[in-house]
């Protein structure tokens, strides 16, 4: 199989996620929940993971990291910790539905910083001038999971210190492929999954906490038992009910693998790869490649002059291509891309694809539009 | 054998703890803190030595990790708070 859904998931991992998750599930128990071996031993793992994140994200202390069960479930903690009913929020034009749903829930004033696709600058204007019309909250992304576009957050960021806005930052499609320094950027919260570019399990995310966060599920913790309210110190605040343990045990690989190859490393190449693959297809008649090296990382997406995207994602799939087409549960990036009516087709790699698919894929795309 | 049990506010803070120590030469364990003494219910402390006591608050206040509670256990099994 070519895998290029990387953007989603990624598929393959570096081996020793797999061994370490699967020791995890027959050897560690609950950590913080006796002083047996398995749970001291869970324990210890679990620090490991929250150290090894820390040092990758530059966070001060490894108590600023917390566990969620994807980027998601940390975006809804940091969104409903600052947002209310009626709150000025301004985002990107190029929010993944984790970020625009939980907005919508609370019926926040929803003002979008669009700026054109690939123009950084546009997007940093549009920010500047929503956020001076005045703003309770700013959230963004910094890669869209439909174009690869990489937005300008350490500007963003900056905009909002100085206009102590606080700034959430969805790292969904960044983190372990852009440099991303949480300190630095000074945001309120950074979310990102585990499963993508850290390579970890599914069912793995991590929210790195700049401000003192409401609770989104409450529960046992292991510390401070005879209260019957959360602790209000970190991790245990956000981290009710027992860990996914197999999933931080190969997290923690995952982290040491992005820690080991380069993050820089990871996402020159993955930039380089979606780049021949952008130029490839746009040598392809009746291809709409929406390309921009320099502002774009390791997704890209395209289509095909009056096909369906879902009919040609189905077709490659029957030729073992694996890539994604529709919405990407982002209509608000489509929108600001001009591709919302008809949907993209989205190849996106990671540090395991190789030239040799990229070529075999472009072989294999060229049969199926020529036999449409 | 008497041993101090620095009382910590939870197992992370125990781990951070105890990976200061470690890293400055004290060995130090963590363990889930006695009953009598886990004040709000349960909670994680970190072991040391008697001797390693004064080496090892020097070492927190350097990192910035300055203990809630310290015990010291007595002979008759229980613990006592040392005053800091």
């Amino acid at each position: 199989m070519i895998y290029l859904d990387s953007a989603a998931t990624t598929l393959q991992k570096p081996e020793a996620v797999s061994a370490a998750t699967a020791w995890a599930v027959s050897h560690l128990a609950s950590p913080g929940r006796g002083g047996h071996w398995p749970a001291m031993a869970a324990a210890e793992k679990v620090f490991a993971c929250r150290e090894a994140a820390a040092r990758l994200f530059h966070v001060d202390g490894p108590e600023k990291v917390v566990f969620t069960f994807n980027a998601t479930h940390g975006l809804n903690i940091a969104i409903k910790t600052l947002a209310r009913p009626g709150s000025r929020v301004v985002i990107s034009g190029y929010e993944h539905n984790a970020v625009t749903r939980p907005l919508h829930a609370l019926g926040v004033d929803l003002r979008v910083a669009r700026g054109r696709l690939f123009d950084r600058e546009a997007v940093l204007e549009d920010f500047r001038r929503e956020l001076d019309r005045g703003a309770d909250l700013a959230v963004c992304t910094h890669v869209s999971n439909v174009f690869g576009f990489i937005l300008p957050v350490a500007e963003i960021a900056a905009l909002c210190r100085t206009r102590r806005v606080p700034l959430i930052i969805d790292a969904s499609q960044s983190a372990g492929c852009l440099p991303l320094n949480f300190e630095g950027l000074g945001a309120a919260f950074v979310a990102m999954p585990g499963h993508k570019g850290l390579y970890g399990p599914q069912g793995t995310g991590l929210l790195l906490c700049g401000r003192d966060p409401a609770t989104l599920l409450e529960g046992g913790t292991g510390s401070e038992s005879m209260r019957q309210t959360m602790p209000d110190f970190l991790p245990d605040r956000l981290e009710a009910g027992t860990h996914n343990v197999a999933g931080i045990a190969g997290l923690l690989e995952g982290l040491r693998f992005v820690e080991h190859q380069g993050v820089e490393h990871i996402g020159a190449q993955e930039s380089q790869l979606a780049r021949y693959i952008g130029e490839g297809l746009r040598s392809l008649p009746g291809l709409e490649v929406f390309l921009s090296p320099g502002t774009q990382a390791g997704v890209l997406s395209f289509r095909v002059k009056d096909r369906d995207c879902e009919e040609i994602g189905e077709a490659l799939g029957s030729k073992d291509v694996a890539l994604r087409a529709g919405l990407h549960c982002a209509p608000l990036a489509h929108e600001s891309g001009g591709t919302l009516n008809t949907g993209t087709l989205r190849a996106s790699v990671s540090a395991f694809s190789t030239r040799r698919e990229a070529d075999q894929f472009l072989r294999i795309m060229k049969n199926v539009i020529g036999s449409g | 054998m008497l041993y101090y049990l620095i009382v910590c506010r939870s197992l992370t803070y125990a781990q951070r703890t105890a990976a200061a120590l470690e890293r400055a030469g004290i060995t130090a364990r963590v363990i889930r803190s006695p009953k009598s003494i886990s004040g709000e219910g349960c909670s994680h402390s970190v072991k040391i030595s008697q001797r390693n006591l004064p080496d090892a608050l020097r070492v927190l206040q350097r990192v910035g990790l300055t203990p809630k509670r310290v015990y010291i256990t007595a002979g008759d099994g229980s613990y006592q708070e040392v005053a800091l």
